[in-house]
């Protein structure tokens, strides 16, 4: 039994592998081994850290502002002769839009997800404490807001008309009530229970009192002041300006033609104002993260090519080896080295190569990546992405040697008696 | 000599096309990664005002509530309240000195045919114009007005002189706008500063506004405050004026200094105002004013993200990689001609000829890996237009760029075949001569 065990052994292929002539071969081309080595770990060290930001950057593209960006588009409707009257223009227009069949709902709010400005507010339990500030970024909308902008409402209830106060910029004042996001209510009540917040009062900026009528589950702040993205309060408030900014949340697929619909329908209904800025939340996003998108791309080209190069080099050194060793490989095989013999050489070579770029490659990368923390403010590598990149930089190496490794299998045993 | 060694390596090269076009092409490759990246941070961070960018300051105080930080982590606001502006710029300590906002009004010009428009406008005082050196088409600007003083006159872009008045000399013409009449003063030519650096609310590469009147204007007015308004107290009243007595900043403050005048009697001055204005019961918290000149200002605001620096650094480490691989491929191809280099040994050439020759034949592989460089970079900025489309219109290959990469392709050439060319001069002739 024991003979067949060392007899089944002996079978495989990689017992059979003469890692000697290996070594002796890897010694003899010491320069372009090294250079071939530190190759496949700088683009490990590359790899893994680009791989790490684009990972973070689809994690930020991918984050929902909780309104239905898919379906919503915004337009800006400025008047501008004098007697051009906001509120009244505001009014007839959003009782027009609702009225419209391939329109959901619409709403006046100078600030909405992307619109990159809005004030922030700062909430807290107790008045005036310095203790437990929760800041907010302040949306100003009517009772239809929440259908226009499509939030989910987990608990309470919405305004009703009644709490919508119309105000001007220069006389707006603090509302009674207030909605607020799910992570404002967990900011302030450190809970997970919304309902039990239905009701309870906190104070804004200190000293207004207000009571929390309802809590939506997600409103994306329109812009980021304090890191706080999540931290959202609705107020039952219409603030009037000359120029007011539209929310249209359409039905499914009707986006498009309702926009032109909507524009022709506003240009004509009021020539005292210009409809302008007419955007769908969707391109709005684009702009926003478009910093983002950029990075993501760059270094995906910056990967692939890399890989490329990298393959390119191993492939070029075995086929080069191939090449040089034509006689070598005939003799071996002349001398009772089956084909996979040759195969597994090649491929046990490369593996030799691979594993100590990888080695050396895991003390770059985390070199790299100590750099990248201590200049740029960039988070920890996690050690997945290190053995995510040295498994690809095998994957590559064992892709690269394929055609020059198969070519060596190939070599007939009577090439041993060719002259060189 | 020289020229023996060029037609040898032409002809080496000739002979192993396929080896020289990878090892020219790898390098490229990694040239062009390495330029586009670098062209991002080189156009970025361009000074807008080479001329004197060293003596033009940016004012910030700290007028902030006090245990209040106005930015993290305790740095104050980065604009300036009305009062500091009219204080500051009045009490004249610099050569020039200009606060400006943006803001924004109906223009309605007198021809029917041209559609009233929005603009956005520039309100600031006189001095602006000679201290950012700005281009004038037609007329000129205006002084730094006194307090009182309102004068309804406005200098317009070159793109609005050509929406408005069909691009003709208008100085002097009457434009109706924000509801009153304003005479036009001038015209400026292009101007479109990169980075914007007198007011980067809206980017750093935002185009400059369509209209500019003089700050007082927009107190008169009561136009809307356009940019960053911050403030900290918590009711200021609802009175247009009480915003401008208010401690809300939205103003940017600049100031020249003379060629004479050193930055230090300017923050002695500053020092000097906060205190008074600490003994009027202002500024609850500890002095700390900030000067910064333009390029201080840019790295201050990060005009260049870490992005771009972290995808230069990524770059850099591409090109080395493709350094390493064209050295293990030169290695290979000087290996390749062992026997002719021996051959050339036994017949007389010593080491340093055959070294030369390698190198020439590296630098000749390193000119082209720049050409494939260049043409590579080109398409590639192509696509960072496409991926900044804000700053796309910055985006070329200038002189320095060009000779850069140059450099830079026979830097890593030589690199690249320096050791191969070694090994290769050092060969014994003998063992190869059978």
């Amino acid at each position: 039994m024991r003979m067949n065990v060392k007899t089944y052994i002996n079978g495989l292929p990689i017992s059979r592998i003469a890692f000697g002539p290996i070594m002796s071969a890897l010694h003899r081309q010491k320069y372009a081994m090294t250079m071939l080595v530190l190759q496949i770990a700088l683009t490990l060290a590359v790899i893994s850290n680009g791989l790490f930001i684009v990972s973070q950057r689809f994690e930020i593209l991918q984050g929902a502002s909780g309104i239905d960006e898919p379906h919503t588009f915004v337009l800006t409707s400025s008047g501008f002769t004098e007697n051009f009257d906001p509120q009244t223009s505001i009014q007839t227009d959003l009782a027009e839009l609702r009225q419209m069949p391939n329109i959901i709902n619409a709403v006046a709010s100078y600030s909405f997800p992307f619109s990159g400005s809005s004030d922030w507010d700062e909430l807290q339990i107790d008045a005036g404490s310095d203790q437990n500030i929760v800041p907010a970024a302040s949306y100003k909308l009517d009772e239809h807001g929440i259908e226009a902008l499509g939030l989910t409402l987990i608990t309470g209830e919405n305004f009703s008309p009644s709490e919508v106060l119309w105000q001007t910029e220069s006389n707006k004042t603090f509302p009674s009530v207030v909605i607020i996001t799910s992570s404002v209510a967990t900011g302030l009540f450190n809970t997970l229970d919304w309902p039990s917040v239905v009701g309870k009062s906190i104070f804004i900026n200190g000293i207004h009192s207000a009571v929390i009528k309802g809590v939506v589950r997600q409103l994306q702040a329109p812009w980021d002041a304090v890191g706080q993205m999540q931290n959202s309060i609705i107020y039952p408030r219409v603030i009037t300006r000359n120029s007011a900014r539209y929310l249209i949340r359409t039905k499914p697929t009707m986006l498009q033609s309702t926009i032109a619909e909507v524009e022709r329908y506003l240009g004509m209904s009021n020539q005292q104002r210009m409809i302008r800025k007419v955007q769908s939340i969707q391109s709005l996003r684009k702009q926003e993260y478009g910093p983002d998108i950029a990075a993501i791309t760059i270094l995906l080209v910056v990967i692939t090519a890399l890989s490329i190069i990298a393959a390119m080099g191993i492939a070029g050194m075995a086929s080069f080896n191939v090449l040089q060793k034509h006689k070598q490989i005939g003799i071996r095989r002349a001398l009772g080295a089956n084909k996979l013999d040759i195969l597994s050489h090649f491929f046990a070579e490369n593996v030799i190569q691979t594993s100590c770029g990888v080695f050396i490659g895991c003390i770059f990368a985390v070199g790299l990546n100590v750099f990248l923390v201590a200049e740029y403010a960039l988070p920890k590598l996690p050690l997945g992405y290190i053995l995510l990149a040295a498994g690809c930089s095998y994957v590559l190496g064992i892709v690269a040697i394929l055609k020059p490794a198969l070519k060596a299998m190939n070599i007939a045993p009577a090439e041993a008696t060719k002259s060189q | 000599m020289i020229a023996y060694y060029f037609s040898l390596a032409l002809k080496s090269i000739g002979r192993q096309k396929g080896l020289s076009v990878l090892i020219s092409t790898t390098l490229g490759l990694g040239i062009a990664a390495c330029m586009i990246t670098y062209s991002l941070i080189h156009l970025m961070s361009k000074d807008p005002l080479p001329n004197k960018s060293e003596r033009v300051y940016h004012v910030q105080l700290d007028n902030w509530k006090l245990n209040l930080a106005a930015l993290p982590p305790d740095l104050p606001p980065e604009e300036v309240t009305w009062r500091d502006a009219m204080n500051i710029v009045h009490a004249k300590q610099a050569k020039l000195q200009a606060a400006h906002g943006v803001t924004w009004g109906m223009v309605t010009p007198v021809d029917k045919n041209v559609p009233p428009f929005l603009g956005i406008i520039r309100a600031t005082q006189g001095e602006f114009f000679p201290m950012f050196e700005v281009p004038f088409l037609y007329g000129q600007g205006w002084q730094n007005f006194p307090a009182n003083t309102v004068e309804y006159l406005t200098v317009l872009s070159k793109s609005s002189n050509q929406r408005i008045f069909g691009g003709v000399n208008s100085v002097g013409q009457t434009l109706p706008m924000l509801g009153k009449l304003f005479t036009v003063v001038g015209v400026l030519d292009e101007w479109h500063p990169s980075p914007k650096f007198f007011d980067m609310s809206f980017g750093a590469f935002y185009p400059p506004e369509d209209l500019y009147v003089p700050l007082q204007i927009k107190a008169e007015l009561e136009l809307p405050h356009g940019g960053n308004t911050h403030c900290w107290e918590t009711d200021i009243g609802d009175e247009y004026q009480a915003f401008l007595n208010s401690e809300c900043v939205n103003f940017n403050l600049w100031v020249e200094l003379a060629g004479d005048q050193n930055k230090q009697q300017f923050e002695d001055y500053l020092q000097r105002y906060v205190e008074q204005q600490k003994a009027l019961g202002r500024f609850p918290k500890a002095i700390n004013n900030i000067l910064l000149d333009i390029n201080q200002w840019l790295a201050y605001k990060e005009v260049v993200s870490s992005d771009i620096y972290v995808f230069f650094y990524l770059a850099l480490l591409f090109l080395l990689v493709c350094v390493f691989n064209a050295a293990s491929l030169m290695s290979t191809k000087f290996t390749a001609k062992n026997s002719e280099i021996a051959l050339r040994r036994a017949l007389g050439a010593n080491q340093q000829a055959i070294f030369s020759q390698c190198l020439t034949e590296t630098i000749i592989l390193g000119c082209l890996g720049a050409l494939i460089g260049i043409i590579l970079c080109l398409f590639g900025l192509e696509g960072i237009k496409y991926l900044y489309p804000n700053f796309s219109a910055f985006v070329n290959l200038d002189m320095p760029l060009m000779l850069i990469t140059v450099g830079i392709s026979l830097l890593s050439s030589v690199l690249a075949g320096l050791i191969p060319s070694i090994k290769v001069s050092m060969l014994a002739p003998a063992g190869y001569l059978k």
